[in-house]
């Protein structure tokens, strides 16, 4: 009797706690990170994505970095399908594809260089100053964007968006960084523009 | 319908299963968490989450719970003080045992973390750190030094053999990678050590803008697998003037062990640097976890305690409402006996006492039941009896009476039950020789037996016989009306006498007679004359005398006679008028007939209530001419109700001197005359007929003067 529905319980669990994060999230505003520039060029047949953001750290970040905390950036991007049903007021929207660059910045004290690695392409770069690796991460150059979905450029639209992730931090700062605008640093989702 | 969702998920055992399952699951949780505490770090969210809706479940269910209980108390309900009591009590030590156990626990908590960190170790792995960097540095310098000798050496060489002599410099050298690059970031040339890498490494902007500054570049890098390399950058002289500027860019290994420990140290201080960063995180991460399953377990401890305290109290509570219950007169409570303590064992008791209580009750009613039909059946028997039965209390007033009793005495006595039965004398004056006996006679201790006579519609004679109850508790008297047995034997023995008079006398009358004439008519002639007026004087006399003889010999051979009534419908007043017209010849007596407003018919032997009136007249004339009274009679009759049935009632009255008290009682018995005249049958063969109708005779004195002579006939038959 007791244990003809733990998986409801569970799934009720999931959820209360999603709401718990919904419901503390609009607490705090979301911003800082801003796309500076972006924009797709077409390179031969392909096209590529060269874009320039700004990753301004509050002084909490930049302590937990210099302590050796390992922090997570992740840059989102959504070629999405838009075809307008009522004018410019909703559109019925299909992301085509997407993707997530997730880079890893930690402070590396034997060296005293930053360290950016690229997690899906175990790149390594290495900054003397925090201000070298913010930029190198800021920078997108000639990105190649799928082919495949880009036979037809009409109501077809990029979005880009980057952010901190909460998720990534050691879970003893997790509540805390949930909970605080100081760690809440992501941009906006930015249409860019076809050249 | 998330309304009712909500509602149906807080009412019943639904928030009880889900808290119960949530608790278990929070329970594995935290037994996981704390088997490896590394864990806790990655469970931490889903263990406050699940915390934080278990507390708020179990915040809900235990505000119900102390709402009702609140209610209970407000509204008086029983054992809710008890209720209270029980569960303050439990807080009280619930709250003051866990706050002691949180305190020591968050006391150890602070002290356990802090632990972990010491200054001595601190300050070693600093030291190690910076004992590593001084150990890289020497080699950095000397690496330096040999890089810039390398780009002295390669700045005397033309551009073109610079190429070949790269790759002899890189396998002096011992370098990974050796390039030469423009300022503005243009590879001119390079030698790599692995075959496999065809473009060397690009040096960062950092090193760039250091060169610019006309400083020479020297790091330590972190590589692939954190294989640490030193990468050196050394602008190339000029030699001519506005020759490129270029710089020589080279990576060096780090040897093996000194890379192993250049890593441990690194990984040590870092790992040391980042605890002690989130120290602070951890602390509040352990104190919330604490404090929430310390609320956790306050809360459920405290509906627990509800629970409880209701458990103890619901039988008390149940046999305080059962008390009432039998108080109040109810015996069929019974209560559900729970557990084998000695609650239970008291709940068994009061069932045992009710079902105890209900069987006497059952047996009582019974008895009482049986008790009203002995009643019952004593009193029809009673009822149904001829005789009268009545019974007194020893202070003399009136228990029960029979039916019988009430129409013997001609009175509803059931008026008179517990009365004192003086009551009854001061009330109806008839009755006081009665009560008078019956009080006299319950002085004695022993049953006795007396004959009275009442004076009520003629004179009434009861035999009575009081018999003393068991306990000195009263009398039970009981009476007959022999009145009629009386008058039945007394008129039987006249009759006798009448029948033999009439059968002796009568037939010796005749030849005497006969003789008397025979005499006068053979002697007379034969006698002298002054003799024959005596002969016939005497032989008259002798006729007369028989004659007289013969006429009383008639008269109670009438008496004797019992010929059978010829019954027939008669109008009462035309025969009363019938009668009345052969008197009124002598204008000296006058009769006056009070005519019944309604013509009364009557089943009557005509005849012989002929007789009857003629009878009474005549008894009323000669009652009047003897006292030398004028004869003024009046008659009348109308209908009475009596005993629930008509009745005739018809009355004579004279202007006479009335009855002497002696006659009275005997008036309408034979000879019962104070006449000098007639045989004294009169007035008794008026009775006789009377009671043949089935009707009662007597007779009252009138007030100033005069007699009244009454007769009650039977109606019953007739036709109004």
């Amino acid at each position: 009797m007791v244990f003809i529905m733990p998986a409801s319980v569970i799934v009720k669990l999931f959820y209360s706690l999603g709401w718990l994060i919904l419901l503390i999230s609009p607490l705090v505003h979301a911003g800082n990170f801003t796309i500076t520039s972006a924009q797709v060029n077409k390179i031969g047949n392909g096209y590529v994505l060269n874009a320039n953001i700004n990753y301004p750290l509050t002084p909490r970040v930049i302590e937990a970095i210099e302590n050796g905390v390992p922090i997570t950036f992740v840059q989102q991007l959504e070629l999405v399908h838009e075809i307008p049903i009522l004018g410019k007021y909703w559109h019925w929207k299909q992301t085509q594809w997407s993707t997530e660059l997730r880079y890893e910045l930690r402070y590396h004290a034997l060296a005293q260089q930053y360290v950016l690695l690229s997690s899906g392409t175990h790149n390594r770069r290495n900054f003397t100053t925090l201000n070298d690796a913010l930029r190198a991460l800021g920078l997108i150059v000639n990105l190649a964007l799928p082919p495949e979905h880009l036979s037809d450029l009409d109501n077809l639209k990029l979005y880009l968006r980057t952010e901190l992730d909460i998720h990534a931090l050691p879970t003893p700062m997790r509540p805390g960084a949930l909970l605080s605008s100081k760690w809440q640093l992501a941009s906006p989702w930015v249409n860019i523009k076809w050249f | 319908m998330v309304l009712k969702l909500v509602k149906h998920l807080s009412s019943g055992v639904a928030p009880y299963i889900s808290l119960a399952i949530l608790l278990l699951v929070l329970a594995y949780l935290l037994s996981a968490a704390t088997q490896d505490s590394s864990r806790l770090n990655d469970l931490f969210l889903l263990i406050f989450g699940v915390g934080i809706v278990s507390l708020i479940l179990l915040t809900a269910i235990l505000g119900r719970s102390l709402y009702r209980l609140y209610r209970d108390f407000k509204n008086k309900e029983e054992g809710s003080r008890l209720t209270i009591r029980l569960v303050s009590l439990f807080v009280l030590l619930i709250l003051g045992s866990t706050l002691i156990v949180y305190g020591f626990s968050m006391h150890f908590l602070h002290r356990g973390i802090n632990s972990w960190f010491d200054v001595k170790v601190e300050q070693a792995l600093n030291d190690s750190l910076e004992l590593s960097r001084t150990a890289f540095s020497i080699r950095m310098r000397s690496l330096l030094r040999q890089t810039r000798m390398m780009s002295g050496v390669l700045s005397e060489l033309p551009v073109s053999d610079i190429n070949h002599n790269l790759r002899e410099l890189s396998q002096l050298s011992g370098a990974l990678e050796l390039s030469l690059w423009t300022m503005d970031g243009k590879l001119i040339s390079s030698s790599i050590e692995n075959q496999a890498i065809i473009i060397p490494d690009k040096p960062s902007e950092s090193v760039f803008r250091q060169l610019q500054q006309k400083e020479d570049y020297i790091s330590l890098d972190p590589g692939e697998n954190d294989r640490l390399q030193l990468r050196a950058a050394v602008q190339l002289p000029l030699k001519r003037p506005f020759q490129q500027a270029l710089f020589l860019h080279v990576l060096f290994p780090v040897n093996d062990h000194l890379s192993t420990l250049g890593k441990t140290v690194q990984k040590a201080y870092t790992d040391y640097k980042e605890l002690s960063y989130l120290r602070k995180p951890l602390v509040t991460i352990f104190t919330l976890t604490l404090s929430l399953i310390v609320l956790l377990t306050v809360l459920a401890s405290i509906w627990f305690a509800i629970w409880i305290a209701r458990r103890i109290v619901e039988p008390l509570q149940e046999l305080s409402e059962g008390t009432q219950a039998v108080a109040s007169g109810n015996y069929n409570t019974q209560l559900t006996a729970s557990g084998h303590d000695e609650i239970g064992f008291l709940v068994r008791s009061f069932n045992q006492m009710t079902q105890r209580l209900t069987q006497s009750r059952n047996a009582t009613q019974r008895s009482h039941r049986q008790l009203e039909k002995q009643t019952n059946y004593l009193t029809t028997v009673l009822g149904s009896l001829s005789s009268g039965v009545i019974t007194i209390d020893d202070k003399k007033y009136l228990r029960t009476a029979n039916v019988t009793s009430s129409k013997i005495l001609n009175i509803n006595l059931q008026h008179h039950i517990k009365k004192p039965i003086e009551e009854l004398s001061s009330q109806h004056q008839n009755l006081q020789a009665f009560v008078q006996l019956i009080e006299q006679q319950s002085l004695l201790t022993t049953g006795w037996q007396q004959q009275l006579n009442l004076q009520q519609r003629g004179q009434q004679t009861l035999m009575c016989r009081g018999t003393p109850l068991p306990n000195d508790d009263g009398w039970v008297i009981v009476f007959d009306d022999i009145t009629t047995l009386l008058q039945a034997q007394r008129n039987a023995a006249w009759g006798e006498v009448a029948r033999r008079l009439a059968h002796e006398i009568k037939n010796p009358l005749t030849p005497i007679q006969l003789s008397a004439e025979r005499l006068q008519h053979k002697y007379l002639p034969l006698l002298p004359a002054d003799q024959s007026g005596t002969l016939t004087k005497l032989t008259n006399t002798i006729v007369q005398q028989v004659e007289a003889m013969k006429s009383m010999v008639n008269d109670f051979s009438d008496y004797a006679r019992n010929p059978g009534l010829q019954l027939s419908m008669h109008s009462i007043g035309h025969l009363i008028r019938e009668v009345l017209a052969l008197y009124q010849s002598n204008p000296n007596h006058q009769f006056t007939l009070l005519n019944s407003k309604q013509d009364i018919t009557i089943n009557i032997d005509r005849n012989r209530f002929r007789q009857v009136l003629h009878n009474l007249l005549k008894n009323a004339i000669e009652a009047s001419e003897n006292a030398n009274l004028q004869v003024d009679i009046v008659l009348s009759y109308h209908m009475v109700t009596h005993n629930n049935s008509p009745w005739l009632e018809m009355t004579i009255n004279d202007h006479g001197p009335g009855l002497s008290a002696e006659i009275a009682n005997k008036l309408f018995e034979p000879y019962a005359t104070n006449k000098t005249k007639g045989t004294g049958l009169g007035l008794a063969i008026v009775k006789k007929i009377i009671e043949e109708h089935g009707g009662n005779v007597w007779a009252e004195n009138l007030d100033p003067s005069g007699a009244s002579i009454i007769i009650l006939l039977p109606l019953e038959d007739s036709k109004l």
